[in-house]
């Protein structure tokens, strides 16, 4: 299954017309059957979430003492109290390290290991092990390997450069962070290049070089806008993904130094769970959410806008 | 695609079907909670068994741990049918966690209220109103110090018993002071306008790399070998008592939903430390004492004899013992404009209100407010007992192990402010010393961290 | 999503590389050995922090501290795993993990499926109506449902149980229901029709027919669900606070906490986290592969 058919493949199916008769009702029950699971699943761990944490965003509650409502006062006092201006513009420092260098190095990845040369298959393997870490797990040994004294000084001591102390450093901090999570997700992301090259048929490639377009024209004009489905999925869910950062700066530094990596998804953590501000941290959630569906959005109407037509 | 024939594959179990080893996975995983127990799948946790009654009793410190330990071996021996766990949590996370175990109903059934967050446990309802249970066993309440029963009282409900004090005095350097044949003068005192014996005493006992000292014309004060005082950004064991000597409040009252950092006499007291001393460079840096001049620092700094005097608090005290090589004191801190005040502060074991066993609870509760309990704790040396008459046991210890804790004493006895209690205090004084950083880095005007203080108190006092 | 459908690329492509002219032989024997090469660099980036980390953990504190992390174990030791699993309870967190996985994993797969296959190939009123609004809930991010979930939890009277860590993700998720209902969607619709013109009931057609043909996606979205539940953070750390209930990530993370610097048992707790996944993925990756290979792309 390719990941440019899944994309596009809404709207197409159409419900045939049958007969009503017993046998259809009996049918149209079970259908109802076997969607009630997930349907509650929905309904009830989405659907009124969404709903209620909009409402609980008016009030100011500790879950202890009686409700209050403030109306819509939670919003502005989030970004003049709780740092939550700062805590965005940390996340989107985040997501702009991240998520470049991390599609890049899985485009790379993809076009690399995309070869039946011997061991291709075996690294292709390899490139997926980082995903089933731990995220917590995993940070507390890239704090081992970052710590002053650690692997990675070390490394560089022997090369005559002192390093940093990584993660008590304002300015290494949040790269570290996001170093530890392309780590993580540049071999999953790989598997979409994958499956996007894959979908490219080779006389595409002939008829082009038929034409006499060098690899690198190849590359520009057949390759990538054939990927475009694959980057969009990637970059989507990987934005979507970044903007929710949590395990890892948990971990690794807690929000520090000072506030350098305080992540909107932690500082709403800390204002929730912490110091049980129901009110305020429901107003983050939503204010996020409306952030992160913003971008999407935004990054869908850019691709559809260019997304070539599908072959064949 | 057409229906293919099932494939054969070396993982037997796990095919054909995949929805027959989900369902047996699922069973096996259901097989196995049941042999870890009931309590994780909500039916109630049972704390007893054949007719003993198991309490939980939550507390965070390591040290004092061991003398409550003796303290709850002799009660479980006087009541055969209680046991007591005690659940050591650490003190950074202490509020959250019962916060979050009341919510979830699995709190303990007695925990230590450190006073930051009593105002905030009073307001859930978390703690039970001891008053009528205090009635009807007669226990005589005169026996504590009277600000203690005033700071853990809400009009007249009473939410612990007092168990333990603290408060605020400095310990120094007797070696050096030797060196120096300084004698610290009993009542230094400082005014207002920054004169006073104090600023001069203190002017005396800091000296430079080359041996001059702060009242010499040759003093360097780029070369300070040691301080003579160390204070910390922080209101109960630093600047809280120079504000409360200048007849400052950090909130106006108990239970107040606003701060009064801006008043004029906090001002005094605040810029005292941060303009005054630290002009004179008699008092550490806010730079060199740690992150947000929170006086992190001192400890070490005190032991490698780069401060003279550490003000801090008498629960210190085993730390300096063991951390230090020379002799050490404890002076009285000096008298302000309003006079000598220290800032005083007790803990009490609440009783959780949801509590499944009040009788039992409540008997622990008195046990560790009574004299023989808190007479284990006083003469191990562990913490001040809360029963003024029982206060010579934990003089005599330190006595016996070289540390003369008079002063604290002195001061107990002397004028006292309370912590301030209110819901919510705790974080919005966390707020306070952040904000009040870039005065004691000398990168803001006092009286404008206050001002920011101020407001950021006031939010979380508000809304809490 | 594809997934690890795609680890074995399908005979007609081939990388851009390899297309057009013919190069001289030293050209490609540069080109073969910095592709060796990079290869090379892959493997020590993704393996050395599993490896190092499982080498530390067999060390004592003061071997890690001394040696070089690359250096393996000269006396290898179990002493931190005695210790975590006797003094820090990491077993029942073990089981626990376990648990929780394997409930959430069997409920959201099989739930996940059914109501993929009644999408895909039963038809019912506002079907297409129900899928977008499936589709629009994959676009809500954790951290907007983490709070008002807890409240609700709270209200219940679930906090603090197993019940709360899976409950969420059990009656299955919009994400593997697309996943799935995009993988029935390519079985040819005769398939059913005659299975129903035999008088199969529905139940039967999912499970005996489509099933067996669909094994591909189901282990994915097992896989899928398995990596998710037991590396799950956040959740699980809101929603459980005592100390018998923890799953290995928070309790990972507690470990860290209270023993920062004390690297032999931080990391061997870390790779009792991590572990159990690699060979979980050991175990099944040819089967996963295999089965991949068999079927194809159609284009």
């Amino acid at each position: 299954m390719s990941v440019a058919a899944a994309t596009t493949v809404i709207g197409k199916h159409r419900t045939t017309a049958v007969a009503s008769n017993p046998d259809r009702r009996r049918r149209v029950r079970t259908a109802f059957l076997f969607l009630t699971p997930s349907l509650i699943g929905v309904v009830l761990f989405l659907v009124i979430p969404v709903i209620f944490v909009m409402v609980l965003s008016l009030t100011r509650w500790n879950l202890l003492t009686p409700i209050q409502w403030v109306g819509f006062s939670n919003y502005a006092n989030i970004f003049r109290f709780d740092g939550f201006g700062h805590s965005l513009l940390v996340t989107a420092y985040y997501v702009v390290l991240n998520i470049p260098v991390q599609t890049v190095l899985a485009l790379g990845l993809a076009l690399l290991l995309n070869s039946q040369r011997r061991g291709s298959a075996f690294i292709r393997v390899i490139c997926v092990l980082p995903f089933l870490a731990t995220p917590v797990a995993m940070g507390v040994v890239w704090n081992w390997f970052f710590s002053p004294t650690g692997m990675i000084n070390q490394f560089l001591a022997h090369l005559g450069i002192t390093g940093p102390a990584w993660l008590s450093d304002q300015a290494t901090a949040m790269p570290v962070i996001a170093f530890a999570n392309i780590w993580q997700y540049a071999g999953y992301n790989m598997l979409f290049f994958l499956a996007g090259l894959q979908a490219i048929p080779l006389s595409l490639y002939e008829a082009a070089s038929i034409d006499g377009a060098t690899k690198i024209q190849q590359f520009r004009r057949v390759t990538l806008p054939l990927l475009r489905p694959a980057l969009m999925f990637v970059l989507v869910t990987g934005v979507i993904g970044s903007f929710q950062v949590f395990d890892t700066v948990y971990v690794m530094t807690a929000g520090g130094p000072g506030n350098a990596t305080k992540v909107a998804n932690l500082n709403i953590y800390n204002t929730a769970f912490a110091g049980f501000r129901i009110g305020e941290a429901s107003a983050m959630s939503v204010v996020l959410f409306l952030i992160i569906l913003v971008v999407a959005i935004a990054q869908f109407t850019y691709f559809n806008r260019r997304t070539t037509y599908e072959i064949a | 695609m057409n229906a293919r024939r099932p494939r054969r594959s070396s993982l037997r179990w796990f095919s054909p079907r995949p929805a027959r080893t989900l369902a047996r996975a699922a069973i096996a995983a259901i097989a196995l909670t049941l042999l870890s127990g009931c309590a994780e799948w909500g039916f109630g946790g049972s704390g007893s068994a054949n007719g003993t009654v198991t309490l939980v009793y939550s507390l965070w410190d390591t040290h004092e741990q061991v003398g409550y330990q003796q303290s709850i071996n002799m009660f479980e021996k006087m009541h055969p049918d209680i046991k007591v766990d005690i659940e050591e949590i650490p003190y950074g996370s202490y509020q959250q966690k019962i916060t979050a175990e009341f919510i979830t109903g699995g709190a303990p059934d007695l925990f230590w209220v450190n006073t930051p967050w009593l105002g905030s446990f009073v307001k859930n309802g978390m703690l039970t109103n001891l008053t009528p249970l205090i009635q009807a066993s007669h226990i005589n309440m005169a026996q504590y110090y009277p600000q203690l029963v005033a700071l853990h009282s809400v009009g007249p409900k009473i939410y612990g018993l007092p168990k333990d004090w603290d408060t605020i005095a400095l310990y120094y350097n007797k070696a050096y002071f030797a060196r120096l044949h300084l004698a610290i003068p009993a009542n230094l005192s400082w005014n207002a306008n920054g004169t006073g014996s104090f600023v001069t005493f203190l002017k005396a006992a800091t000296t430079d790399k080359s041996g001059h000292n702060a009242l010499s014309p040759q003093f360097n004060p780029n070369q300070v070998a040691t301080y003579a005082l160390g204070v910390s950004n922080d209101p109960q064991s630093g600047w809280g008592n120079y504000t409360a000597q200048a007849g400052g409040k950090i909130i106006p009252y108990p239970y107040a939903p606003v701060a009064s950092l801006t008043s004029p006499q906090v001002n005094v007291g605040m810029s005292f430390l941060t303009g005054t001393l630290t002009n004179a460079h008699v008092i550490v840096p806010g730079a060199l004492s740690g992150p947000n001049a929170n006086g992190n620092n001192l400890e070490q700094m005190f032991s490698q004899g780069q401060v003279a005097m550490w003000e801090n608090g008498d629960w210190n005290t085993l730390a300096v013992k063991t951390s230090v090589t020379f002799p050490v004191g404890v002076a009285t801190l000096p008298i302000g404009p309003v006079g000598r005040v220290s800032v005083f502060n007790g803990l009490i074991d609440g009783l959780n209100s949801h509590t499944k066993y009040p009788k039992q609870a409540w008997e622990l509760e008195q046990w560790l407010g009574s004299p023989q309990s808190q007479a284990i704790l006083g003469s191990g040396g562990y913490v001040w007992p809360a029963i003024r008459s029982l206060d010579p046991l934990f003089l005599k210890y330190w006595a016996k192990n070289g540390i003369d804790m008079s002063a604290f004493l002195t001061e107990a006895h002397g004028q006292v402010v309370n912590f301030p209690v209110s819901p919510g205090v705790g974080d919005a004084l966390t707020e306070v010393v952040n904000d009040l950083g870039p005065a004691w880095l000398g990168t803001e005007p006092t009286h404008q961290a206050l001002k920011t203080a101020q407001t950021d108190a006031n939010y979380i006092l508000r809304t809490s | 999503m594809a997934s690890v459908a795609s680890v074995t690329p399908a005979a007609r492509s081939a990388s851009a590389a390899t297309t057009g002219e013919s190069r001289p032989g030293l050209g490609k024997g540069i080109r073969l050995a910095v592709f060796y090469l990079l290869l090379l660099v892959i493997l020590l980036v993704f393996v050395t922090p599993y490896l190092f980390s499982a080498f530390a953990a067999f060390k004592t504190l003061p071997e890690i501290l001394a040696q070089s992390p690359a250096r393996p174990p000269t006396n290898p030791t179990w002493d931190n795993f005695k210790t975590i699993f006797t003094q820090y309870d990491f077993g029942r967190y073990l089981l626990n993990t376990l648990i929780v996985t394997v409930i959430l994993t069997a409920g959201q797969v099989t739930f996940s499926m059914m109501g993929a296959y009644a999408f895909a190939r039963m038809e019912f009123p506002g079907r297409d109506s129900l899928f977008w609004m499936y589709l629009a809930t994959l676009m809500v991010p954790n951290v907007v449902t983490m709070v008002p979930l807890y409240v609700m939890f709270a209200h219940s009277g679930l906090l603090n149980t197993y019940w709360a860590i899976f409950l969420p993700y059990v009656l299955g998720v919009p994400a593997s229901v697309f996943l799935m209902r995009q993988y029935f969607m390519t079985i040819p619709k005769e398939v059913m029709e005659a299975a129903r013109l035999d008088g199969c009931s529905e139940s039967r057609i999912l499970w005996r027919i489509v099933v067996p043909i669909s094994r591909p996606i189901i282990i994915t979205a097992t896989l899928l669900a398995v990596v998710f539940g037991w590396n799950n953070f956040l959740w699980p750390l809101i929603v459980t606070n005592s100390n018998a209930l923890q799953v290995l990530p928070v309790a990972t993370a507690n470990l860290n906490s209270n023993f920062n610097s004390q690297w032999n048992l931080v990391l061997a707790g870390s790779l009792v986290a991590l572990i159990p996944m690699v060979i979980l993925f050991a175990i099944f990756q040819k089967y996963i592969v295999r089965s991949i290979s068999l079927t194809g792309i159609n284009r």
